[in-house]
């Protein structure tokens, strides 16, 4: 049971993910490959407040989520000063230089030795340790997440980032506050972000700059779009999918001296398969 | 069509009765390790360790009549996806025990193997905090620090006490790097400089010519992959000083390699018949090299536990693995060890490479 | 000197990277698409460089006969995979996510079928030094900085004096327009994606020769050669180059004044900063 709730509360932690990436990628039209430092911030802060038993678990959780709106805010006001394309770079080196500061500010974050031995979460005083436990608050997380999602896209700032989507210069025109429109729908992701950090550091009671880097980044970018993008749907579907893929590909029988880089071949083989015949995911609008 | 159905189901009932008595239980063990990305490059040498030791063991007939079968699993070095195949192989495949390496995801499972009483047992990660990250986790060889003192000792007893550190930065390098900032003071050196390098990365140029500068009689060095390129190019920039490490020096390729003259090293005593080299080269057409070396260690131990057990008709648990490891507490296999508590003591010796052959010149033990 | 000997490998260093970035800059000025599996290409040069060498080829025979199958590879990639997304109308996340994909499935090839170790090039006179005063150079790496100032110069005469060159200027500052006056743009791709294959096996082959032969390695350079790349201009052929030697005098100077660890760090700070003020580059024509 215990293999079942693991893959089930990491995909619901990429779930937070993916509604992150998805609101500020496909949504907002933000290209980001910086997520994962994002992810990373939450993770740290929240591991950080629970192993010098300053703050218990909810408080802790909670600084770590507004402390990543603001650190999402930050890091997309470039994008919106400089143009999609350029952005994609700066995104790249953001997230490069983050791993660099996770890897050696080691009084902050253990360096590249990681933070050990984070205790799990408690709720009213109790602590959730068993699996079973972890994954219903996880559960109960993604949830919460994904009706405030529903909800955000069915208000007028949810329609307002459709629109700027489909003609910015036309709600610019409507006299509407596209800056603000963007940097709200950035804050959010941020948010999303850093829940999942909170919970992630937990879960695993061990944190490393491994976890943070460029890959995770474009493991949450693959998520969106093979799961489809700018759907909410398409955000659950992904996580779901592409962490039970390797798991799958495990199955089939290859010989043992290259059955790991046969696997993340046909990983690779997949994603292409994918963007060729259906680039808008499984449940996603055509991005 | 009956007459077909008949003979299909006399066929199946004769290979089920006589399929199930002839074959004994196979036992089946886990090892989780980076198969991919760049860890690859080091998680490639402890699998074929594990899996050559095994081969040679069933070819043999298995232990007590049991063949041995590792599954392997890919974390990429990651301590999430560690999890996950922990998980996945307790849950769904029942091994009582997980070969392991790397300290991120090692230290993200000891707390799961203790819960589970799951045997962790680590060859590669030399981490001081693995010593006490679990009661399940038994690491084969010793933490990094021991060696550290010992080559730290003998280079400032050779007259060289100003001293310039190469380390990779990464939990293990860095695990040296402090280690080497604690015991060259200790036996009386100073630390004039220290220079990182990233993982994989083989330009060490910048690095010793930086080094360099500060003029430092020897050079102490905490990597674990590229030291050929790094001795190469030491050479190429005409580089005087001594080069001291651990005994992560004992690369063959290195060893051969004219450039890696002089270099001293302390080394873990290891019993290694020539045939035993040859036959693996044969196979997978290179050296066997620290890491192959170290698991095909561990798993000569783990099968010694096993055919403890299996001689003994007891349950083969996690639990009754280590408390027959811990019991049995000697080992002589390739790499002769003890076990006085979780980490394995070993004999180290001081060696030093002298025209294509590792020559020892002082034998110790890291008491 | 110590800065002395910084510098002429850094120098050595950044000619390298500059022929990964011109080759990259010719493909995304271009056709616009953020070519990862091009580190694809600039690995398995070296692999099938050290293939040929292994087997007894002369050695120049073995650099001209991995350049050549690379232009192929490149061009097989625009054929087979490029062109009929483009037919799809796929956007540019899904194309790069195809990218990496492909990427994915070249990096694992090559470890199934090499394994993951560090292979050297068995080629004796790679390591010969040449000395002038107190700075020393192998001849490798002399080779490569003479090699890549030719390939410099070589694109620079190509894209301005020959008629595909100016084709492919052409096809790259309106391909709308190309279009029209038939200059039949997707040929043109093919051609792009071949030469710059082409260019790119030639630090593929030579910075093993000198460094050692890994998978797993190529993305590292590719991505710090799009920041010279961007940095330089994008279209600009000498920006990319200089840009390339500039960030690689950066990194081995750095260790002067601040500690290895950050010198990458540094540099990526450094390009956000800069993306800030100055997005369009150093070197960017009027467009």
């Amino acid at each position: 049971m215990d293999f079942l709730f693991s893959y089930i509360a990491l995909a619901e932690i990429y779930v937070l993910l993916s509604l992150s990436t998805n609101l500020l990628v496909g949504i907002a039209g933000i290209f980001s490959v910086s997520q994962a430092a994002v992810f990373g911030v939450g993770a740290y802060i929240v591991a950080w407040f629970l192993m010098n038993n300053v703050l218990g678990f909810v408080p802790a959780f909670l600084i770590a989520a507004a402390g990543c709106v603001v650190l999402n805010i930050l890091l997309t006001l470039p994008a919106l000063r400089v143009s999609g394309d350029y952005f994609v770079v700066t995104s790249f080196g953001i997230q490069l230089l983050a791993t660099a500061v996770f890897t050696n500010w080691t009084t902050g974050t253990g360096g590249a030795n990681g933070l050990p031995g984070i205790p799990p979460p408690d709720l009213f005083g109790k602590a959730l340790e068993s699996t079973g436990q972890i994954v219903t608050l996880c559960s109960a997380a993604m949830v919460l997440s994904c009706v405030a999602f529903w909800l955000v896209m069915r208000a007028p700032f949810g329609r307002m980032l459709r629109a700027i989507r489909e003609d910015e210069l036309a709600v610019a025109a409507a006299g509407k506050n596209v800056l603000r429109a963007k940097v709200s729908a950035a804050a959010l992701a941020g948010a999303f972000a850093g829940i999942a950090g909170g919970l992630y550091a937990t879960f695993l009671s061990f944190v490393d700059p491994t976890s943070f880097d460029l890959d995770a980044s474009i493991l949450m970018l693959t998520m969106v779009v093979v799961g489809g993008a700018r759907t909410l749907t398409g955000s659950i579907i992904g996580p779901f999918l592409l962490l039970a893929l390797p798991q799958i590909l495990t199955l089939i029988e290859i010989p043992t001296t290259i059955a790991a880089a046969a696997r993340q071949l046909l990983y690779g083989v997949l994603l292409i398969a994918f963007m060729l015949f259906r680039p808008q995911g499984l449940a996603g609008e055509k991005l | 069509m009956n007459r077909l159905i008949r003979c299909a189901v006399a066929v199946l009932a004769i290979c089920l009765t006589f399929g199930g008595v002839a074959q004994a239980e196979t036992i089946r063990l886990g090892a989780i390790l980076p198969l991919t990305g760049p860890g690859a490059l080091i998680g490639t040498q402890q699998m074929r360790g594990i899996q050559f030791a095994i081969d040679q063991v069933n070819a043999k007939g298995g232990v007590n009549g049991n063949k041995i079968e590792v599954l392997f699993e890919d974390n990429q070095a990651k301590p999430d996806q560690s999890i996950l195949s922990f998980n996945k192989l307790v849950d769904l495949q029942k091994v009582p025990m997980i070969f392991s390496a790397y300290s991120g995801p090692t230290l993200a499972m000891a707390p799961l193997a203790t819960r589970k009483k799951v045997l962790l047992i680590n060859a590669g990660a030399q981490a001081d905090k693995l010593a006490t990250a679990s009661p399940y986790l038994i690491n084969t060889l010793p933490t990094i620090g021991d060696e550290v003192s010992v080559i730290s000792k003998y280079v400032v007893g050779e007259g060289k006490k100003r001293a310039a550190i190469l380390f990779e930065n990464d939990a293990a390098g860095i695990a040296g790097r402090d280690d080497y900032l604690k015991a060259f003071p200790a036996a009386g050196g100073t630390i004039l400089a220290q220079e990182p390098t990233q993982f994989g990365q083989t330009d060490f140029r910048p690095a010793l010519l930086k080094l360099a500068d500060s003029k430092p009689d020897v050079m102490l060095v905490s990597i674990t992959a590229g030291l050929q390129q790094m001795a190469q190019q030491y050479k190429q920039l005409g580089l005087k000083f001594m080069v001291a490490g651990t005994t992560f020096f004992q690369d063959p390729s290195v060893v051969a390699d004219p450039a890696a003259q002089g270099f001293v090293h302390t080394q873990v005593r290891i019993d290694a018949p020539p045939a035993l080299a040859a036959a693996f080269k044969q196979k997978y057409g290179v050296d066997m090299e620290f890491f192959v070396r170290q698991y095909y260690n561990a798993t000569e131990i783990v099968v010694a536990v096993l055919d403890k057990l299996t001689a003994e008709k007891k349950p083969i648990t996690g639990e009754s693995m280590r408390d027959t490891l811990l019991a049995i507490r000697k080992f002589n296999g390739l790499i002769p060890l003890e076990f006085k508590s979780n980490t394995a003591t070993v004999k180290l010796d001081i060696n030093v490479m002298k025209d294509g052959k590792d020559v020892t010149i002082k034998q110790l033990s890291n008491e | 000197m110590l800065a002395v000997q910084l510098l002429v490998n850094g120098f050595v260093t950044g000619c390298a990277l500059g022929v990964v970035a011109i080759s990259f800059s010719l493909i995304y000025a271009t056709t616009k698409i953020f070519h990862v599996a091009h580190a694809g290409i600039y690995t398995l040069a070296g692999y099938l460089a050290w293939t040929f060498v292994s087997h007894g080829v002369p050695d120049i025979a073995a650099l001209l006969l991995a350049i050549a199958l690379g232009a192929l590879g490149g061009a097989a990639i625009q054929q087979f995979l490029y062109a009929p997304l483009e037919r799809r109308k796929a956007t540019h996340l899904v194309v790069l996510i195809a990218s990496l994909g492909l990427l994915a499935v070249m990096q694992n090839i090559i470890a199934a079928v090499y394994s993951a170790n560090i292979l050297q090039f068995p080629v004796p006179w790679g390591s010969r030094m040449v000395a002038a005063g107190s700075i020393r150079l192998t001849w490798t790496q002399l080779l490569t900085a003479v090699l890549s100032l030719a390939a410099y110069a070589g694109t620079m005469w190509f894209a301005h004096r020959t008629i595909l060159g100016k084709r492919i200027r052409a096809v790259a500052s309106n391909p709308f327009l190309a279009e029209i006056t038939r200059l039949q743009p997707q040929a043109v791709y093919i051609y792009v994606l071949a030469i710059a294959s082409a260019i790119v096996c030639l630090p593929g082959v030579l910075v093993p020769l000198d460094l050692g032969l890994q998978p797993y390695g190529g993305i590292t350079p590719l991505l710090t050669a799009t920041i010279a790349m961007i940095a330089g201009g994008v279209g600009s052929i000498s920006g990319a180059f200089a840009l390339s030697v500039l960030i690689a005098e950066l990194q081995n100077l750095s260790l002067l004044v601040i500690p290895g660890e950050w010198s990458i760090g540094i540099t990526f700070f450094i390009f956000v900063i800069f993306m800030l003020f100055r997005p369009t580059g150093l070197f960017t024509k009027a467009r």
